[in-house]
């Protein structure tokens, strides 16, 4: 199986902590195209702060030219980003949420949870879906529901919708390392059912991720000031939907202070999303 | 005009081309002789430059309107009188449905869509000027679903750019409060006969959805007896404060609004005659006043008087009593009259608290009401100190979790491991299984295509 393993020039260029090529830190898909896959390690870096610090470091030595829109880092030291401009607005300003320039002490100390990523991968042959419904035990195919096989392994606890065309869906991992595991134990099995398997142009798709601000949040207000971006119908949904422009995440925000964060690609626009829009969050926890 | 030939009768040369209605004709501007005349049918070839353009075109109008547009438009006018809106609400809807027709998504829209866009245009108009109207109201009037509704009016939101505002909850307390009446059905009946004609398929009862229905009134009839019957304006203030109340203690944010006012109604109306009517349900009120139930309205009614009993803890008199749910109905005017200071000293911040309460160790919550004692703002003596406060909190908070999501283990997965064999062997069937599931397959396909088993 043709797995793309081979790390382009610029990856390569990212192994800066030294050693970073040992198991411990994961090599993100070669295909994004943007340098700043590395995930970091959520053990030892609970403070966000530090994680978007790490990132900015890489990608100033690794980016390929393009600039990386993915983050404001707050301690914004190299040549700052084409197209933006840092800004020091209070937490209450209702504009574009750009974290403000406080001292590293202020970051909100909260890490989001992933819980769902989505990618996809290409088989690159053409596939018989009937044989694969017969002959694999996990598997799932109903022509006149849906024109796919549904496929779900153990470990990483995943389900895969696999299309007549070679193409391949997987949900469910918690992780990217996961998804891709389990996007390759995908393709092992459909290799063994004798099919010509190949794993090709493996992309992370969405991923989404939660957590608890653990307090209350006044989501009229919220919807007052922050007209442009919320959409807020209590007929139609308990929660607030804030579409963040930058990063482009949307966020579900509940009154239990409850936040969901959905429409990343990388793991650093869910963390970044989440620091943009704490303070303000904070903003709206004293009214009663 | 030279080069066109001579006059026969004068001989002049000034001939000039004049047509008689719609013949053309060569005429001498001397004598008015006809020299020539065109024909006055044309064939088709003729009429390569003359072909006619037509009215949209020669007005200008840069596109038709094309009927289902039309229809569109008509169904829009339609729903704005039949809500009795003001007539700027009605140009205002037209023109939302017009910028929205520009889009290629609308206008291959399926026609159930565009049906639901109608009430999505009349919607964000009624909201743009503050006019209470309810999504469920247009979907009844509508007959349409209130998904389909809902994704057409989020879609449309975007499509335009909108600024729609929120629901305003005073407005439809007041409107909520009219439409509460307590004659037979049959009454209501004869008021709405005066609806146009042409507007069929929307729904009859659309007078219930009206904001001024001036039926009689809180008025004495057969059903109802003389002790049910209200004034309108008392009945209106105290609503208007117990949802106040409500929106104060966390109960109205994240939750649909007319479940609350429906408690909240039912409560002003209980309150103010409580001895007569405290044997009535919620469900024989929204019955007798003619409104419907919605179906969480009874855990709003049950939050709304936690927080009434919480706050007549604070007040010795009431303290006493030892009231219950339905004791503290007839004090509600005085807790009512109190709120402001009461809900402050019945409940303490619970944002703040929440903080201190993760920084503490978790053998603290046993200590809390002793510790509360120096932070009572009554300064009761320790015996007497009433009920530790409570923390205000959405209800969905103060609940405990329904299960314990665990965080997931640090996973060191990456992605790169190698796969073993015997894992991917245990997702493949053996030839056994593959043979005994055909056999049963061929089975089932054999059962099923014979219609009638003897």
């Amino acid at each position: 199986m043709d797995q793309n393993n081979s790390l382009p020039p610029y990856a390569q260029g990212l192994a800066s902590p030294q050693g970073a090529m040992t198991p411990g830190i994961p090599i993100f898909s070669p295909m994004m195209p943007y340098g700043t896959g590395l995930t970091p390690q959520p053990i030892q870096n609970t403070n966000s702060l530090s994680i978007l610090e790490e990132q900015q470091r890489q990608a100033t030595q690794g980016t390929s030219g393009q600039a990386p829109q993915l983050f404001h880092s707050q301690t914004l030291t190299t040549a700052p980003l084409p197209g933006t401009t840092p800004l020091y607005p209070s937490p209450m300003t209702p504009m574009t949420p750009i974290t403000p320039a406080t001292p590293a002490s202020e970051s909100s100390g909260i890490v989001p949870q992933l819980q769902n990523i989505v990618s996809t991968v290409n088989l690159g042959c053409k596939l018989d879906l009937k044989t694969i419904a017969l002959r694999a035990r996990n598997a799932e195919y109903n022509p006149k529901r849906f024109a796919a096989v549904i496929m779900r392994i153990r470990e990483p606890r995943t389900t895969a919708l696999i299309f007549s065309s070679g193409k391949m869906v997987c949900t469910g991992a918690k992780s990217e390392e996961q998804s891709r595991l389990a996007a390759r134990k995908y393709a092992r099995v459909v290799q063994k059912l004798g099919f010509p398997a190949k794993f090709l142009d493996f992309k992370i798709q969405n991923m989404v991720g939660s957590c608890d601000v653990k307090f209350p949040i006044r989501l009229e207000g919220l919807v007052l000031t922050h007209q442009q971006f919320s959409s807020y119908e209590p007929e139609l949904f308990p929660g607030l939907i804030y579409r963040m422009i930058k990063p482009r995440i949307v966020l579900l925000i509940f009154v239990s202070g409850k936040v969901v964060l959905t429409g990343a690609k990388v793991r650093a626009e869910i963390y970044e999303a989440f620091e943009n829009i704490y303070p303000i969050l904070k903003g709206f926890r004293k009214t009663t | 005009m030279p080069g066109r030939g001579r006059c026969p009768d004068c001989g002049s040369t000034e001939l000039v081309e004049d047509s008689h209605y719609s013949q053309s004709q060569l005429v001498c501007s001397d004598c008015g002789c006809v020299v020539t005349e065109g024909v006055l049918t044309t064939t088709f070839s003729d009429e390569g430059n003359l072909r006619e353009v037509t009215y949209s075109r020669s007005t200008g109008e840069n596109e038709q309107v094309s009927r289902s547009q039309q229809r569109g438009l008509r169904r829009v006018r339609d729903l704005c009188r039949v809500l009795q809106l003001p007539p700027t609400f009605e140009d205002t809807a037209v023109a939302y449905y017009q910028q929205a027709y520009r889009h290629s998504g609308i206008r291959a829209a399926r026609l159930q869509k565009k049906e639901v866009l109608v009430g999505c245009c009349v919607l964000i108009t009624c909201r743009q000027h503050n006019w209470p109207l309810t999504m469920g109201a247009i979907c009844t009037l509508l007959y349409a679903d209130l998904d389909v509704f809902s994704s057409t009016y989020m879609q449309i939101v975007k499509l335009l750019g909108l600024d729609v505002p929120s629901l305003c909850l005073a407005e439809l307390v007041k409107t909520y409060c009219s439409r509460v009446s307590f004659t037979q059905p049959g009454v209501q009946w004869h008021h709405h006969s005066s609806l146009q004609p042409g507007t069929h398929g929307l729904k009859r009862s659309a007078h219930l959805i009206l904001p001024k229905c001036s039926f009689k009134l809180f008025q004495a009839s057969p059903s109802v007896p003389a002790k049910y019957v209200e004034d309108k304006e008392k009945m209106l203030s105290r609503t208007m404060q117990l949802v106040e109340l409500a929106n104060e203690t966390w109960l109205v944010t994240g939750r649909h609004p007319l479940p609350v006012i429906t408690a909240a109604t039912f409560l002003a109306w209980q309150s103010l005659q409580p001895a007569d009517r405290l044997s009535c349900s919620l469900a024989r009120f929204c019955k007798l006043a003619n409104v419907d139930l919605p179906y969480p309205a009874s855990s709003r009614l049950q939050e709304l008087l936690a927080v009434l009993l919480r706050m007549a803890e604070q007040l010795a008199w009431l303290r006493v009593l030892r009231l219950d749910k339905r004791s503290v109905v007839k004090h509600i005017g005085d807790l009512l009259q109190h709120r402001q200071s009461l809900v402050r000293s019945a409940f303490r911040d619970g944002t703040a608290e929440v903080e201190t309460r993760e920084k503490e160790p978790p053998g603290w919550g046993q200590g809390q009401g002793e510790g509360e004692v120096g932070n009572n703002s009554l300064g009761l003596p320790q015996g007497k100190r009433p009920a530790s406060p409570a923390l205000l909190l959405p209800p969905c908070m103060l609940k405990s979790p329904k299960r314990i999501c665990p965080v997931p283990p640090v996973s060191t997965v990456t992605g790169d491991e190698n796969i073993s064999d015997s894992e991917i062997e245990q997702y493949l069937r053996t030839p056994q299984e593959v043979r005994d599931f055909q056999r049963a397959q061929a089975a089932r396909q054999a059962a099923t295509s014979v219609p009638n088993p003897p």
